[in-house]
């Protein structure tokens, strides 16, 4: 399965990984094209998994992946994707390669419902207030769509001719980013079929549009787990996008499409930071899918009862019915691939990441503390507790940033580059953007050493870095 | 070493000059080795470029034109592998060497990749950190506008008789259908043969053709000079004027983007459309297909195979081909053919009129042509529109073969010639098309019913523009957007509105990505631009050079994302694109620039002691070194003045910190004007000269 890009050494795609997938994969003996003819508005839905070729060719008619049309008669690598090609008008495929499941399907209602969203958000650009076009959040459980709604609209908000902002607080995939961060981009370029929203800039030509990201890190699975440092971290990333949008105004009319993760759905905290998310991006139309519970929860606060003025519309949004829920280990290889597309590129644009080999004493790394530090029953990270300096944090940031020397324990893991100086205080290492991402390649210890791959040739300088323990340790990257 | 002294000099530039000339007469097509070897020769002699650049210019005028694009090729190798001076010497012959190897090649492949190869002149070269283009502007413009000239002078030539074969600038040879027209002499023969069967239909056109004694009004109408031709009626005039004005509006386009290949080829096929409607107007449902083709032209066509433009082409060219009912001899005159009339409104007389020329003699020619086992003329790899004009020529030729071949019964084998497209049902409709609208036009009835036709025709063209016209599409665009409010009710009913407002209000897309864009001028400007960045992405990429060691850029923090105007680099000119990111930036040092010395194009930092060109500033008109400031009476990079300057304020302490923020900042300027890779290695190199300077200063 020579997959470029991907079947780099050490992706982790152990063959034991596969069979998860219910082990019907066997290995492909021959690569036989097979044609598929969908009738109008339905779809083709796929699992194909990483590692496995899985193309798909449009012979004719028109379709589209998530709103990004497919060229016709262009092969498009779809490998390690889970979705779904669907049309309007009709078409014809070819196929070629294994999936763990594919099948056409006739209920379409959702997409129905979602261009019709499309033409609402339209109409709303077009009318759009002095305070700018529709800022959209989209909630729901896990595995429900929100991400592919979002992207299908931002899609066809761009090939409308608008530039929205896509905003993702999803810290367990990265958009435009390694996982662990949170993205702002306003998106200008077409859509990718294959990679989405593009590709962070890099130095040389591409092929796959560029987007030039805002990234925020939160080193955390779960929006529960640090809520402080997520609110934190929406705020400032608000107050980003806000005056971006006052800057630019084809940008301000086509508004915010803000994609969560389905830690939000959290009864127990009130939903606590949705309200913030409300409240600081100032939106105007909830999106619901996949959760009457949600929806009516959100219906009774935001829209029931409340002066015209100050109500936000509630929608439910259909679930498609091809939602698939994405394992653990599916999205543990997505978190890898995403960290190697990183620092390698991808299979047309591939990248020299750089080594960098420095002395500890010329490192201020930080260490976002996990949530169960606090109750002090940590054991892996718990070794550097002799440096922690209780004074550091001076306005408020109790301790969840501490400052450490290296250990071997940070080999393997990303750490985080922020724009401001080693020596700031804690709610500034908190709040700062991301310059880029390091892996921690090796902690020589007794030499006072530490190794970094690096996406950039150039030093970062006297910049605090932030080790947490999310994304999870990936040991082989290098390998 | 007697080489070295003037005189000598003198000798060994001829000499060298000389070997150079010979190894440029060995070289008889594209060989890489031997064009390497050359550009070789001429690196490391460029104390001789002024000789060698002569001979070269000498040798591509004086050379068989075969021979000049490798010769060209040479001179493409030279300018991009060496560069100054050849550029200089060899930028001033330019004009006349291109024009002059251009005009001498009527091979539309050579034209071809001469147009390629003055394209990539306007670009840097690939791979080079020089941003400049191979040529400046200022010696390429005039190329490209006299070929835009060139073109346009050759369309009106098409729109005068041509009565002698065109000389000089011809983008194609001589369409084949001239010679077959002069080659078919009025045989009396013939005449008789034809006079037995075409008076009983036609009496009262013999009397009207005494020249040829053409009883036929095909016969007439194939063996009639061009010149008679041109006095055709008017409706043909309002197609040709149609063509025209879908050529202005093109060459406007091309003139808007010169290197759009699309709006190249489109012009090129439209132009022998052109000529061949100049040279036989068509009729009936030839000339529907030629209004066709220019609609769907006019359209904006997708570039690669686009069935779609003409679903009705088979139908179309099936109807008037009456194989069937030329079967049975005994069965003439043959009615027309009903449903063809019905399903297109033309008049009866277009249907009809054909079919009475048909002979029992014509018919077995016919037969015996068909079976000679002659394979379909039609090229059924040209899959598409595009293809139209050489695939009607080879037509045209194949009909002329035939007619020499038979000289006794040419109009049977034009016949047949005419029928062998019409009995290969299974070619697909594409494939059928290009060869009709001539073909067709050969037999085709006399131009007087063209009028009702073109009537006829008229009243069908709006549906058919239904297949993507451009016209109504702004209206469109503005009328049909539906107002959804937010509500839930909204959702549910399905607006196919909003389906076409995505799809088909954007007709022309992009076949590498499938981005779409407007059928109005914006959207072909912008899919002409494009197109173009598909195309210097792919050169690009496709650079050795470039293609290896590329990594990941910083993200930008959160002024600069702020800042930042998100846009299209893949619709945006360059220019457009430079303002955006440079309206909101400071003058900064990288900005400045001094005009250069006459004389002067290269110059040594005398702080860095890094290599400074010269480039030309559009803005300034001048030749000027960028990113350059005067520093002690001479021209030294301005970022490194700064450096010295800021480090002569500061500390040395201070100073290895502006070294080091220097550096870290290099990485976020990526953007910026100076080639990055040097950045970094100057501002250090900068800094610490800075602290050199300072200490001399000091």
């Amino acid at each position: 399965m020579a997959l470029p890009g991907l079947s780099l050494p050490g992706l982790g795609l152990q063959p034991s990984a596969t069979p998860v997938y219910g082990g019907a994969a066997p290995p492909p003996v021959e690569q036989i094209a097979r044609r598929e003819d969908l009738p109008p508005q339905s779809e083709w839905r796929f699992e194909a998994a990483f590692g496995q070729q899985y193309n798909i060719r449009l012979l004719s008619g028109q379709a589209e992946l998530f709103g990004v049309e497919l060229a016709p008669k262009q092969t498009y690598n779809l490998s390690g994707c889970k979705g779904a090609i669907f049309t309007w008008q009709g078409c014809q495929l070819e196929i070629t390669g294994d999936a763990e499941s594919e099948y056409s399907a006739k209920e379409t209602e959702y997409a129905v419902e979602w261009l019709n969203l499309h033409g609402m958000l339209e109409t709303a650009r077009d009318e759009a207030q002095p305070d700018g076009g529709p800022r959209v959040l989209v909630v729901g459980p896990d595995h429900a769509g929100k991400s592919s709604l979002v992207r299908s609209v931002a899609a066809w908000a761009v090939k409308a001719g608008r530039t929205p902002t896509v905003v993702n607080l999803d810290p367990r995939e990265g958009m435009l980013a390694p996982p662990g961060s949170l993205t702002a981009a306003a998106v200008a370029s077409q859509l990718d079929v294959e990679n989405g929203y593009g590709i962070p800039p890099i130095s040389g030509p591409t092929v796959t549009p560029i987007q030039t990201p805002l990234i925020y890190s939160y080193p955390y699975a779960s929006s529960s787990e640090k809520p402080a440092v997520y609110k934190a971290l929406l705020t400032r990333m608000a107050l980003s996008v806000t005056n971006k949008l006052e800057e630019d105004a084809t940008a301000k009319q086509s508004g915010i499409i803000i994609d969560t993760p389905g830690s939000l759905n959290d009864p127990k905290s009130n939903y606590d930071i949705l309200n913030h998310i409300v409240s600081e991006f100032n939106i105007n139309l909830i999106l619901s899918i996949g959760s009457e519970k949600l929806l009516n929860d959100l219906t009774r606060r935001f829209s029931m009862g409340k002066a015209p003025g100050e109500s936000v519309p509630v929608l439910r949004i259909s679930r498609p019915g091809g939602t698939v829920e994405r394992d653990a280990v599916y999205m543990k290889q997505l978190r890898m691939s995403q960290l190697r597309q990183y620092f390698f590129g991808n299979a047309k644009e591939p990248l020299n990441p750089h080594s960098h080999s420095i002395n500890f004493g010329e490192l201020g790394i930080y260490r976002a503390k996990s949530s169960s530090d606090a109750s002090n029953t940590s054991t892996g990270f718990g070794a550097d507790d002799d440096d922690y300096t209780p004074n550091f944090g001076t306005t408020g940031s109790d301790g969840d940033f501490e400052k450490v020397t290296p250990s071997a324990a940070m080999t393997g893991s990303l750490i985080a580059i922020k724009f401001c100086p080693a020596s700031s205080d804690g709610d500034a290492v908190r709040d700062s953007a991301v310059m880029g991402f390091l892996y921690v390649a090796e902690v020589d210890e007794a030499r006072k050493k530490m190794r970094f791959l690096a996406p950039h040739p150039q030093r970062w300088g006297d910049r605090a870095l932030v080790w947490g323990s999310w994304p999870e340790v990936v040991a082989d990257l290098l390998t | 070493m007697a080489a070295r002294s003037p005189r000598g000099s003198l000798s060994g530039a001829s000499d060298i000059a000389s070997d150079f000339e010979d190894s440029l007469k060995d070289l008889q097509r594209n060989d890489r080795f031997a064009i390497e070897n050359l550009t070789n020769i001429a690196r490391e002699s460029t104390e001789h470029a002024q000789a060698i650049s002569r001979v070269l210019e000498n040798h591509i005028k004086a050379t068989a034109p075969t021979r000049k694009l490798p010769a060209l090729y040479v001179l493409d190798s030279i300018v991009k592998n060496v560069g100054t001076p050849y550029t200089v010497y060899l930028g001033r012959g330019l004009y006349s060497t291109f024009m002059e190897s251009y005009g001498s090649n009527n091979d539309p492949t050579t034209r071809r990749a001469m147009d390629n190869l003055l394209k990539t002149w306007k670009e840097p070269v690939p791979g080079s950190m020089d941003h400049r283009p191979v040529f400046p502007p200022d010696v390429v413009r005039p190329i490209e506008s006299a070929l835009i000239r060139w073109k346009t002078g050759m369309l009106q030539k098409q729109n005068q008789p041509q009565l002698q074969p065109q000389g000089g600038y011809r983008s194609t040879a001589t369409p084949p259908q001239y010679n077959g027209q002069y080659a078919v002499p009025p045989v009396p023969v013939q005449q008789n043969a034809y006079n037995a069967f075409g008076s009983q239909q036609t009496p009262q056109q013999l009397a009207g053709h005494a020249v040829y004694h053409t009883p036929t009004p095909m016969q007439q109408h194939y063996a009639a000079p061009p010149t008679s031709v041109l006095h055709a009626p008017i409706d043909v005039q309002v197609v040709k004027a149609d063509i025209s004005s879908l050529i202005s509006r093109l060459q406007t386009q091309f003139a808007a983007a010169p290197y759009d290949t699309q709006v190249q080829t489109k012009l090129s096929q439209i132009l022998d459309l052109q000529r061949a409607v100049d040279a036989k107007p068509p009729f009936g449902d030839s000339l529907r297909q030629v209004r066709d083709i220019v609609a769907a032209l006019a359209a904006g066509l997708p570039p690669l195979p686009a069935p779609t433009p003409q679903p009705h082409a088979p139908v179309q060219w099936q109807a008037p081909t009456p194989t069937p009912q030329w079967q049975p001899p005994a069965s003439f005159p043959l009615p027309y053919q009903p449903q063809t009339a019905a399903s297109y409104m033309q008049p009866p007389p277009a249907q009809s009129q054909p079919l009475p020329i048909l002979t029992p003699g014509a018919l077995s020619s016919l037969q015996a042509l068909l079976a000679n086992g002659q394979k379909p003329s039609t090229p059924q790899m040209r899959t598409a529109v595009p293809a139209l004009s050489s695939a009607s020529h080879t037509q045209l030729n194949n009909v002329q073969n035939n007619v020499a071949a038979a000289p006794t019964a040419n109009t049977a084998d034009l016949l047949a010639a005419l029928a062998k497209s019409g009995m290969f049902p299974i070619m697909s409709a594409p494939n059928a098309t290009p060869s009709v609208p001539f073909s067709a036009s050969v037999a085709a009835p006399p131009a007087s019913s063209t009028a009702s036709l073109l009537q006829s025709l008229q009243s069908i063209l709006p549906p058919a523009s239904q297949n993507g016209t451009p016209t109504m599409i702004p209206a469109q665009l503005v009328a049909s957007k539906p107002r959804i409010p937010f509500s839930a009710a909204a959702l549910k009913q399905f607006r196919p509105e909003l389906v076409r407002s995505l799809y088909d209000e954007q007709p022309n897309q992009c076949s590498n990505c499938g981005r779409r864009f407007l059928a109005n001028d914006e959207g072909r400007a912008k899919k002409a631009r494009h197109l173009d960045w598909h195309f210097r992405t792919n050169q690009r990429m496709a650079d050795p050079n470039t293609g290896r060691g590329q990594h990941r850029s910083w993200f930008v923090d959160e002024m600069e994302w702020i800042r930042l105007t998100e846009f299209d680099p893949s619709t945006t000119t360059a220019d457009a694109a430079i303002a955006a990111t440079t309206a909101k930036k400071q003058k900064g040092p990288q900005d400045q620039y001094v005009r250069a010395p006459a004389g002067v194009t290269r110059n040594t930092c005398s702080i860095c002691q890094e290599e400074m060109r010269s480039s030309y500033s559009e803005e300034l008109q001048d030749w000027v070194f960028m990113n350059a400031a005067m520093y002690n009476g001479k021209i030294a990079h301005a970022t490194c003045v700064e450096e010295i300057k800021k480090s002569s304020l500061q500390s040395a302490s201070g100073a290895m910190a502006a070294a080091l923020s220097g550096a870290y900042a290099g990485g976020r300027r990526q953007r910026s004007e100076t080639p990055d890779s040097a950045l970094g290695k100057r501002k250090a190199e900068g800094a610490l000269a800075g602290a050199g300077a300072r200490i001399k200063m000091g």
